[in-house]
């Protein structure tokens, strides 16, 4: 990954090696339908390997990828995809590939027909063979006639991957590729990515689930309100985001007592009484601090009842990103 | 013929072929209808005005290039499949020229043939028949490769063709003879007049004007069909 952003976190690991040349970048690009901003200024480069887009739900993450590759042109700034626009350029169109989000595919084919098809209009020479490789690929059964509008949820996610693979793409988007799989088909699918970025092909992998991502590799770009929060190591983010202060709400029925408790032990850096049942807390070390709550509570004579975390979603981490 | 053979596989649907097959089956009816119920000294005019120019020209023809040309690229926008689609490195005027052969192989049997054969069967003279076919076969053509532009431009594209079909080929076009030089019904039913040996419809246009306009028309179409498509935004 390539290139810092102003005015976001930049996580890149210091003294690593040369980042290897960009396949994707992006520079200023901007797009807004009517009033609406989906996407604002956005610039990075990824090159060959994995890079996960993280970005919780209307982030602008599907927006991204609809420009990477041409479906739709940037209002603003310019994008280029192995030094070509992906708007114009129908070569390029050979050496890219989209999983897209949406699941309706041409419904009356079966899955290998399908598959075929996009070997067949990508000009693959043996197209009936990369075919049935490709659907064997995802663990889908190349001699199921069956069309696809009988499989469910999870084989219409695998095909859609043979579909986008079967011309050997060098620069592949996958738009959130793992909803509706099973753990063991999730694990199948991430080793593959794994596999395709250790080839060298240039794998952007979009995701809403924060946990999911940490499992694609260590580069990652987030959005946050189509914005470019934060990109570089993964590992470097993610401590970012567990060093940022966390909310919880803890139920006990001695709210006072237990808060000045919390308090002087040191394990807060605030307090807050919500309710004759509850009180807000927040700390910047969960761990510490769920540790020492069981023994400060014994030392007030207070009652533990609950302690739930109000912010480890998503959305709280990415509003804590936007605003540092 | 990959792109080809998909479009025909899409565009045909059940519901689409069992609707517009009775609209053909009441072209025959009609046929039959005027063949064993008319008197013979206005049967020919009956059949003309009726058959051939109300039910053929205005209904069966339009409609059915309506229906299966705004689908060709009304569907996979709607389904959001286009993107298998417009992701492939395949030149935009062979997209449009597939969806263009595929919705003509259907159109064309399912409003030519019908009503060809309704002619026929009221005893209509082959010189009416052969005007029917060529007439109405150009005016599919022509129809078609319109609406697979409308299909692509707008959403609800069956609604607004209808709502052109109505309004301006068969208000507007009718009382003001400037719009009628912007109208393919009047061309082709100039056509098929000059060839049926028949009165000139109203508004009507020259011989030349009516072989000239439409494939202008039909050429005008694809090219703006082809440059929509590669600009078009994909969902």
């Amino acid at each position: 990954m390539s290139g810092p952003v102003a005015g976001s976190i930049d996580s890149r690991p210091t003294g690593s090696s040369p980042p290897p040349p960009a396949t994707v970048s992006v520079e200023r690009a901007s797009k807004w339908m009517g009033p609406v901003v989906a996407l604002s200024d956005v610039t990075f480069s990824v090159g060959p390997g994995v890079t996960a887009l993280l970005g919780a739900n209307g982030a602008g993450k599907s927006t991204l990828l609809r420009i990477v590759c041409g479906l739709t042109p940037p209002s603003q700034g310019t994008v280029r995809v192995l030094g070509q626009d992906p708007r114009t350029s129908l070569a390029i169109r050979r050496r890219l590939g989209l999983v897209a989000q949406q699941e309706n595919l041409f419904e009356a084919l079966t899955g290998l027909d399908l598959v075929r098809l996009s070997a067949g209009l990508h000009d693959v020479p043996t197209a009936g063979e990369a075919a049935v490789d490709a659907v064997r690929l995802v663990d889908l059964d190349p001699d199921d006639r069956r069309p696809v509008r009988t499989y469910s949820k999870g084989m219409r996610q695998r095909i859609k991957v043979a579909v986008t693979l079967v011309h050997q793409p060098e620069v592949v988007f996958l738009d959130e590729p793992l909803e509706g799989l099973d753990p063991r088909q999730r694990l199948r699918m991430i080793e593959l990515f794994a596999r395709l970025g250790a080839e060298g092909r240039t794998v952007v992998v979009s995701s809403h689930v924060l946990d999911e991502v940490e499992r694609f590799g260590s580069n990652v770009l987030v959005l946050a309100n189509g914005r470019l929060v934060a990109e570089g190591d993964f590992r470097a983010i993610r401590n970012l985001m567990d060093d940022r202060p966390h909310r919880l709400r803890v139920r006990t029925d001695a709210p006072t007592r237990l808060g000045a408790g919390l308090l002087s032990d040191g394990t807060v850096v605030g307090v807050w009484v919500e309710s004759p049942e509850s009180l807000l807390v927040d700390t910047t070390t969960v761990a510490a601090f769920r540790r020492a709550v069981v023994s400060v509570a014994a030392q007030s004579h207070s009652r533990l009842l609950e302690v739930t975390a109000l912010d480890d979603d998503l959305d709280s981490v990415f509003r804590y990103l936007v605003s540092r | 013929m990959l792109l080809y053979r998909l479009y025909l596989r899409t565009l045909v649907t059940k519901a689409r072929l069992v609707s517009l097959s009775a609209v053909g089956l009441a072209a025959l009816g009609l046929g039959l209808a005027l063949r064993f119920a008319d008197h013979p000294e206005t049967r020919a005019d009956r059949v003309y005005t009726a058959l051939i120019t109300t039910f053929g020209l205005n209904l069966i023809v339009p409609v059915t290039a309506l229906v299966f040309a705004s689908a060709a690229f009304g569907d996979p926008t709607d389904d959001k499949t286009m993107v298998y689609l417009w992701l492939t490195p395949v030149p935009r005027w062979r997209l449009v020229a597939s969806a263009l052969a595929a919705s003509l192989t259907i159109a064309v049997p399912v409003a030519v043939i019908p009503l060809v054969a309704a002619v026929s069967i009221a005893g209509s003279s082959s010189r009416v028949v052969m005007a029917t076919a060529v007439g109405s076969a150009f005016a599919t053509v022509a129809y078609t490769t319109v609406f697979l532009g409308l299909g692509l431009r707008v959403r609800r594209a069956l609604a607004w063709g209808l709502a052109y079909l109505l309004v301006w080929e068969l208000a507007v076009a009718r009382a003001a003879k400037g719009a009628a030089k912007l109208s393919i019904s009047v061309y082709t039913r100039s056509l098929l007049a000059r060839i049926a040996d028949h009165v000139a419809p109203r508004n009507g246009t020259s011989l030349v004007a009516a072989l000239v306009v439409p494939p202008l028309v039909i050429v005008v179409a694809l090219v703006l069909t082809t440059r929509w498509l590669a600009r078009a935004e994909v969902a």
